[in-house]
């Protein structure tokens, strides 16, 4: 099993190094997709020895996300991981997320900040901005999971290649999400850690993220 | 009358910059046609106003003909805007593929 982690990032200097260096013990290949970073992303990314694509001008983190998942499809992927470059997530939890995909079947598994593990998940973030997005989930999609917009998830090389993400910002969760749920695609959540350094998104991309997600119903 | 007048003589100058654009070559044939179009129905629409009036009272609407075809235009207008919501969508879309395909062509 070929295991692929691809790591969208924008101006993450200070942390994609370390990111790197931890994830590449415990997948097979680590694509770092540069988002038009204005810093030296790219090439501390490279030096530490991640496969780099480079976005020539910025395109969302849904964008990304798809070229690093045509990228492993074109290069022999079993499984892909989409991990976050500003060190959140817990490199350890990969065979956490992989396991369900190897071991029992499962074509996508997605991280999950409520399923029980602790998170320092700031209050606003937890207490309003989530419960919005899982609200506009259900009503849009019909799809209720405990966390909507996580950003740590893997999936099968089936799964990859039927989602195809053409949000190319921060709605591409919702819309991953809809895309298993209206593909009968057979996935789990599993609880993950996440450790907060700063806010994350802005208190008004929470807005941003449902607005995109209502307009991208009705336009794709 | 007067306002008729004044509607007449911005209808003329909207005229007169499309000829001039189209003398430039600033906007293509097809452009051109429709500006035409739109700026010469406008110009009979206030000439024969009082004809619209009866139309309209005929078609059974109680306002009056200028504010239908401002009810008109609102209307197209809004289709117009979601038109170029939707090209302006396809352009983003276009562009990411182009941005994506150099990126996975130039791996480092």
């Amino acid at each position: 099993m070929r295991i692929f982690c691809i790591i969208p990032a924008l101006n993450e200097e200070k942390n994609i190094g370390s990111v790197v260096d931890g994830v590449k013990k415990v997948v097979d290949e680590v694509v770092v997709v540069d988002d038009g970073s204005l810093d030296s992303t790219g090439s501390v990314a490279r030096a530490h020895g991640a496969i780099l694509l480079s976005h020539l001008i910025n395109r969302g983190q849904g964008a990304a996300l798809q070229t690093g998942n045509e990228y492993a499809l074109q290069n022999g992927a079993d499984i892909i991981v989409h991990f976050d470059a500003d060190g959140q997530f817990s490199v350890e939890e990969i065979k956490d997320i992989v396991r369900p995909i190897i071991n029992d079947g499962y074509d996508v598994v997605l991280g999950s900040r409520f399923l029980g593990k602790a998170t320092n998940m700031p209050f606003f973030k937890r207490y309003f901005i989530i419960p919005l997005a899982r609200l506009t989930n259900y009503l849009l999609f019909n799809v209720s999971l405990s966390d909507p917009q996580s950003g740590f998830r893997a999936f099968s090389r089936q799964a990859a290649a039927q989602i195809k993400i053409e949000q190319p910002g921060w709605a591409h969760c919702s819309e991953i999400l809809s895309k298993v749920v209206s593909g009968k695609i057979k996935f789990k959540e599993i609880p993950i850690t996440v450790t907060y350094s700063k806010f994350g998104r802005s208190f008004s991309s929470g807005f941003e993220i449902i607005k995109d997600t209502i307009i991208g119903k009705f336009i794709n | 009358m007067i306002q008729q007048l004044i509607a007449l003589i911005i209808i003329l100058f909207f005229l007169g910059r499309l000829f001039w654009q189209k003398k430039k070559d600033s906007i293509s044939l097809t452009e051109f046609i429709f500006w035409l179009f739109f700026w010469l129905a406008s110009a009979f629409a206030i000439l024969y106003i009082k004809t619209i009036d009866s139309l309209v009272a005929d078609l059974g609407f109680s306002s009056s003909g200028i504010n239908i075809l401002f009810y008109l235009g609102t209307i197209i207008l809004f289709y117009l805007i979601l038109r170029l919501r939707l090209r302006l969508e396809k352009n983003e879309r276009n562009l990411t593929k182009i941005i994506r395909d150099i990126a996975l062509m130039n791996k480092k």
